[in-house]
Parts: structure tokens; C-alpha cells; sequence
């Protein structure tokens, strides 16, 4: 990881390696100029104010998709393809945490329980080194396990009351829900009932399905020689995770309301941690149960995030359903009347107005202002932990050499889970702050996945500096092609108007792209192999 | 003789190449073992079995009593074993003191350490704040067993730490290693002949994958024939 250096080196007998030393200022700038030369080709004020505040804010979120994707590829070498996906799943996470809050609240309990079985998994071999079995039985086992524990959660979770959407009736869809909190009158949701099965059979039986589903799994692995001895700590998140079911069942109706009786600021705030957090645990399982067997076999590896990237979009499908829908922004970020659209910051803190008049640009206070600034600050922290802990310097040091890192006594694995959640964290934490501004849909991830890819190539594939340059280098050109597209612009020194048609669009970043690899084969900040 | 490292027989694949085809290797407590052999034998193998970043298919690796093979190589290195890799692997993005940190095992044994080694490599203590990529190659190789010497480790693991280095920072990297079998026992892969003969008591020949000669180092420093006849030099 390169510290980005801005200061110009002037040595004025060579030009070439006057050009080749400063090549990241002179293409960072070159692009900023071609940008500001093209508006000043009748591109009025408050367009130019607009759309550079819409290219800061699409930079922002692709920087956060593109900022995971280059972690967990720089320390993986795992190219994680179904990263767009997981941007999507984080925005309909924190989608139902804040327009459904009681069916969150209903999930809490069983999600608890099944993955209770798994926080055991330290125990489980040392279960099965005490236990002496023929070698037919040693090869049924898991299986039969298996196959109990599928069928206790095919018996029990139907049964389980969740108060749900219904993605087959338009009155009670996610589409309905959504527009109707967005009109200010949420649809009421009746609550969910033990009817169908007693509550005491259902929290037993998904705990030992659980178990028994984690330990068929873990006698697959015969790594036999493994030096195990049982410790209390072993058992401590099997205990918090069962405290936490118990809890969130006993619980369940005054956390309802409490979340329901939330300021949506607060409610949003829940969905941002909630999405964030469930998509670095996601990462965390993705990585420690797909990915871990497939380190030696890399075209494996992009197979299967390929395959999750489409499995994951179809149950989306299955679940929130096809239709696109919005998610409301919070009070604090859509203020309407009165004074609105702001015209300097007193006014719309007063107001809390959507809009606010930015040298005559009318800007989006969430889209174009919000989101940019939450971009500095995952920037500004990750770079942190990056050059300042512990963490962040085992990730520098295993980027270069993981055996190296591994002779010194770290478990590189556990590092390697946490960079998966943390990447794919961030990728989820960009779904869920672009949900308010680009609406949700099963595609949302796609494109987007694209322009980080693009950022990547642009700023350097491993380079965490370069992923924020690149993606605000791809979010400013696309923004100021569609603004051309709109107002049409004058090519300089003739008469004619052009305007870049919408496919352009795309085109325009795969152009910068490959001019800025064809003059740096590495990207602007990427190191040389 | 007590024996901190006891190495019987292993056979070590790298994808489908049967590497170490059995080695042999017993390491007393307090001394300095030679690994001596031609390139492509199997030393550099050797050392990363015993570590298990190439863990052994077959053979017993017993480290102060116990057995390691098979054992994941972090946990094994966490037992006390410091590596000084061929080629040294400074980490380039970091710096150099974050390069000694990085190879603490307890809080605290950088600062606990550090006099000790910057006594012994005073050049580092000047390049505390520079990157790992701006050392010279010597300079490099002493980070190199410095960061080994951070964790408390009772075998150190050093590889061809002459190699590409001048005379006289060879000299110096010989004075450093002695200083440091005082306290630790060394297993040493050395290309240069002088350079092990001087500061190894024992040695061991690796030869196509096997050990197929060990001794004291004084009678191999007399025997011409065989230096001849495995290490092809005179």
C-alpha cells in the first residue's frame, strides 16, 4: 500500500521520467481538467455543481463495494464475484430492519438457534476422537446426521411464526409496505402467534438441528492429528447465542415496539448497523465454509462466487419478490415546505430539508451530501485500521507473504475470515446507504459491481488508496456523460452539440479505463508485480 | 545429549514431487546444526517441514518432546520456533520497527526486546522509521533474525543468511549468529561452506531428499574426499 503522493518531482532535463515519476497527479489531474474544460462548454453553473456532487456520491458507493472487493482480493487472492450480490442483500437486509422492524425481530430467535450449533465447532472433533465407530458407521454418520438435522428444520422452521410479508399479494408486499411508510402511514402488520407448534418443541428442535446438522458437517473433516483441548472458552458464543435466543424469544414484543416506536432517524441508524453486521457475518461463514476448501483450486473459487452471486439474486427473489421499491430516507434527510430547499446550513438543519441550494445547484441533502461523507469516513477508518493496529498490519504483511506471516506464529485463517467479513461488511454497508437513493431491485449490485471493478483496474487492483481515486474518478465521468446527455454540449471550437447517448455511459469508463492502462499498466497507484 | 528437535524420517510432497525422500535430523539444545547440500537437495524443505509450512506425509517431528507433524504452522511456530527465510521476506509495506512488531507473540515483547537487538544490529535502530523495501541486503538479513529474535524462541530456523551479502557484512552476520547460540539453538542452511564450517559444531547432508551424512563439523572440516564428493567444492 502506497502513501498517495501529490508532490510534483521537477527535474526539467528529463521529461520521461518527469512524466513517469508524476504520472499519478498529471492523469488525476489531466482527467479533472478535461472535466472542467468540457463543463465550461455551456454547461451552466448549477448543472456543473449537480452533477459533481452526483459523481461524489456514485463514487462514494462504488468506493465502498470496490474497498472490500480489493481487501479480500489483495490478502485472498479471492476474487470475490458475487460481491454485487451481497451489496444488494445488505440493502434488503437493512430494508426490512427498518420498514418491517417486527419481522427482524421474529427472525432474531431461530437465526440464534441454528447457528448456535455452529459456535460448538471447536468441540465437535474432540466428540468425535472420543468415540470409536467401524468404518461403515464412520462413513454414515455425518451423513444420518445430516439428513436428522435437515429434517427437523423442515418440520419445525414451516412452522415457525414469523410475521411476514407476502410477496404473492400486492396489499401485503414489500412494494405496499414500503410506499405506504413512505407516505407516513405504515401498514399495519398483524403479529405472529405459536399456533401451529408449541413454542418450547419449536426453540428445541431448531437447537438440536442445529447441532446435530453442525456436527455431520464437521465429521467430514478428518484432520485427525489436529491437537485439541477442550477449554470453557470453547463454549462462550454457543452461550451468547443461546442467551440471545432466549432473550429475543422471551422479549419479543416489547423490542417490537420499541423498534416500531424508534424515530426512522434511530430505526435507520439500527438498519445500517444490522446491515452491515449481518453482511460481515455472512462473509465470515461464506468464507470459513465455501471458500477455505478451495484456496488450492482458484478456478474453483470464482465458480462458486459466480454461482453465489446468481443463487443469491434468485433468493432475493424468492423472499422480498421481484418488484423494484423504495426505501424511505429517514426525517432527518427529507423535510419538505417551509424554507425548502435550504438555502445555507443553519436553515436546513433547522428544516432538515431533502434539498439544499448549493451555488443555485439544488443538491439532495442524503444522495449527494450524506452518502459522500460517510464514504471519507469508512475511508478514513479503514485506513486507520489498516496503518495503525495490529489487525491492519497483519493484512499489509500477508498481502505480501502469508507463509511468511504464518512462520511467525499468526493464524493467517482467522485473519483471512475476518478480511471476508469485512469486506463483504462493507460491501453490505454500501447496499443499505444506497438503498434511500438508487431504490432496491434484485440488479442493483450489477452494475455497480462493474463500475468498482473499473475503479479497481483505474486506481490499482490492491491498492486501498487507488479503490477511492478510482471510484471517484468513474462515479465524476459518469455523472457528467449523463449530464451531457441531457443538456447537450458544445465540442470546443466548432458548432456542434454533442450528446453522448445513455449507453455512453458505461462506455465512458471502460474508455478511461483503458487509457489510463494503456499509460500505467498497473493502475494510477498499483504497484509494479 | 538432549536433543531439542528430533527430526525421523520424513517424507515431504510439493504437489506431486516426493521432496524429502527421508531426513534424518536430531538437533542438540544449545548448538549450531549445519544443513549442508547442493542446491535443489531438500534444505530449504527441510526446514519449512519442520515448521509445517510443508507438512511432512510421512515421518515424526518431535520439538522439545512432542510431536508437531501435522500440527498447524502457526501453532507450531508459537511454540518457539523463529524462521529466517531464504531471501529474507522483510515485509515491504510495513517498517521497519512495524516489521520486528509484527512478530510479537506476547504484548509487550518488542519493547522488551528491543535494546537486545539493537545492540546486536545497531544499523537498524537508525532505520527504525524507513520501509521494509528501502533496506540494503544486508540490512535486510539482519531485520530478518531480528524479527525472529522478537517471540521468545528456543530454535531459531536461519536460511542461507549469507547469501548475495559482502565479506564483511558476512563477518558480522557470523558474530551476530554466534552471540545468538548462546541462548538458542540454531539450525543453520548454509551454502557457504566457510562460513558453516566456522560456525556449526555439527552438520547434517541432504542429499536428493535424504540425509545421508552427519557428524561433528571439525571431522568434516578434514575429510577433503567428502566435502568433494557432496558439496563439490574443495
Amino acid at each position: 500500500m502506497t502513501r498517495l503522493q501529490f508532490t510534483v518531482i521537477w527535474e526539467p532535463r528529463n521529461m520521461n521520467s518527469f512524466l513517469r515519476k508524476n504520472s499519478v497527479p498529471l492523469v488525476t489531474f489531466a482527467v479533472f481538467a478535461v472535466l472542467f474544460i468540457t463543463a465550461a462548454q455551456g454547461m451552466e453553473k448549477k448543472d456543473f455543481v449537480i452533477t459533481l456532487f452526483r459523481g461524489l456520491s456514485v463514487g462514494s458507493v462504488t468506493f465502498l463495494v470496490a474497498s472490500g472487493f480489493s481487501l479480500i482480493f489483495g490478502l485472498l487472492d479471492v476474487l470475490n464475484l458475487a460481491h454485487g450480490t451481497l451489496f444488494m442483500i445488505g440493502a434488503y437486509i437493512g430494508w426490512t430492519v427498518y420498514v418491517r422492524p417486527d419481522t427482524f425481530v421474529d427472525l432474531l430467535t431461530p437465526l440464534a438457534l441454528i447457528l448456535s450449533g455452529f459456535a460448538l465447532a471447536d468441540v465437535y472433533p474432540l466428540l468425535a476422537s472420543r468415540i470409536r465407530l467401524g468404518l461403515s458407521m464412520k462413513r454414515i454418520l455425518p451423513w444420518a446426521l445430516i439428513l436428522v438435522s435437515i429434517l427437523l428444520f423442515s418440520f419445525v422452521l414451516p412452522k415457525y411464526p414469523i410475521s411476514f410479508w407476502d410477496i404473492g399479494t400486492y396489499g401485503q408486499s414489500p412494494v405496499t409496505y414500503s410506499f405506504m411508510a413512505d407516505q407516513g402511514t405504515p401498514l399495519a402488520a398483524p403479529a405472529a402467534v405459536f399456533t401451529e407448534i408449541s413454542a418450547p418443541l419449536a426453540l428445541i428442535g431448531l437447537l438440536l438441528a442445529s447441532i446435530f446438522g453442525a456436527l455431520g458437517l464437521s465429521l467430514f473433516n478428518t484432520d485427525s492429528q489436529q491437537q485439541i483441548k477442550l477449554h470453557w472458552k470453547n463454549f462462550v458464543s454457543f452461550a451468547v447465542l443461546l442467551l440471545l435466543a432466549l432473550l429475543t424469544f422471551i422479549f419479543n414484543e416489547s423490542l417490537t415496539a420499541a423498534l416500531a416506536g424508534l424515530s426512522s432517524n434511530w430505526l435507520f441508524v439500527a438498519a445500517v448497523l444490522v446491515a452491515a453486521l449481518s453482511g460481515a457475518g455472512l462473509g465470515a461463514l461464506i468464507e470459513s465454509i465455501l471458500i477455505r476448501p478451495l484456496y488450492i483450486r482458484p478456478i474453483y473459487q470464482l465458480m462458486l462466487t459466480l454461482g453465489m452471486s446468481a443463487i443469491g439474486i434468485e433468493v432475493v427473489r424468492a423472499i422480498w419478490g421481484r418488484p423494484e421499491f423504495v426505501m424511505p430516507k429517514p426525517e432527518f434527510f427529507s423535510g419538505t415546505g417551509g424554507v425548502c430547499p435550504a438555502t445555507n446550513f443553519a436553515d436546513w438543519w433547522a428544516n432538515h430539508c431533502s434539498t439544499i441550494l448549493l451555488l443555485d445547484g439544488r443538491v439532495r441533502v442524503y444522495n449527494e451530501i450524506f452518502i459522500p461523507i460517510v464514504g471519507v469516513v469508512v475511508l478514513i477508518s479503514i485506513w486507520m485500521l489498516l496503518q495503525r493496529t495490529r489487525l491492519g498490519m497483519v493484512i499489509r504483511a500477508g498481502v505480501q507473504d502469508r507463509e511468511m506471516v504464518e512462520a511467525l506464529g499468526i493464524n493467517v485463517r482467522r485473519v483471512f475470515t475476518v478480511v471476508f467479513g469485512l469486506g463483504v461488511g462493507l460491501a453490505a454497508l454500501g447496499g443499505i446507504l444506497a438503498a434511500p437513493s438508487m431504490g432496491l431491485s434484485n440488479v442493483m449490485g450489477e452494475s455497480l459491481f462493474l463500475n468498482a471493478l473499473i475503479a479497481l483496474a483505474i486506481g490499482g487492483l490492491t491498492n486501498y488508496p487507488g479503490a477511492a481515486l478510482g471510484s471517484v474518478l468513474v462515479g465524476l465521468i459518469q455523472q457528467f456523460i449523463i449530464k451531457y446527455g441531457q443538456i447537450g454540449i458544445a465540442l470546443p471550437f466548432t458548432d456542434i452539440i454533442f450528446k453522448p447517448t445513455p449507453p455512453l455511459v458505461p462506455a465512458s469508463t471502460v474508455l478511461l479505463m483503458v487509457i489510463i492502462l494503456l499509460i500505467l499498466p498497473n493502475g494510477l497507484l498499483g504497484k509494479k508485480e | 545429549m538432549e536433543y531439542i528437535l528430533d527430526v525421523q524420517n520424513i517424507h515431504t510432497f510439493i504437489g506431486q514431487y516426493h521432496i524429502l525422500q527421508g531426513v534424518n535430523l536430531r538437533v542438540p539444545k544449545g548448538s549450531i546444526v549445519a544443513l549442508l547440500g547442493r542446491n535443489g537437495a531438500g534444505k530449504t524443505t527441510t526446514l519449512k517441514s519442520i515448521l509445517g509450512l510443508t507438512p511432512p506425509r510421512e515421518g515424526k517431528v518431535i520439538y522439545e518432546g512432542k510431536e508437531v507433524q501435522g500440527v498447524r504452522s502457526f501453532d507450531i511456530a508459537a511454540k518457539g520456533i523463529g524462521f529466517v527465510p531464504e531471501h529474507r521476506a522483510i515485509f515491504r509495506d510495513l517498517t521497519v520497527e512495524e516489521n520486528l512488531k509484527i512478530a510479537e507473540r506476547g504484548k509487550g515483547d518488542y519493547l522488551r526486546k528491543r535494546d537486545f537487538i539493537f545492540d546486536l544490529f545497531p544499523d537498524l535502530k537508525r532505520l527504525i522509521t524507513l520501509p521494509g523495501t528501502s533496506l540494503s541486503g544486508g540490512q535486510q538479513q539482519m531485520l530478518a533474525i531480528a524479527r525472529a529474535l522478537v517471540a521468545d524462541n528456543h530454535l531459531l530456523l536461519i536460511d542461507e543468511p549469507s547469501e548475495g551479502l559482502a565479506p564483511v557484512i558476512i563477518e558480522h552476520m557470523m558474530k551476530a549468529i554466534q552471540l545468538l547460540s548462546k541462548d538458542s539453538t540454531i539450525i543453520l542452511v548454509e551454502q557457504n561452506f566457510l562460513v558453516a564450517s566456522q560456525l556449526a559444531e555439527y552438520y547434517v547432508i541432504i542429499e536428493e531428499g535424504r540425509s545421508v551424512k552427519e557428524g561433528s563439523m571439525k571431522d568434516l572440516a578434514n575429510d577433503k574426499a567428502a566435502i568433494h564428493r557432496y558439496l563439490g567444492a574443495a
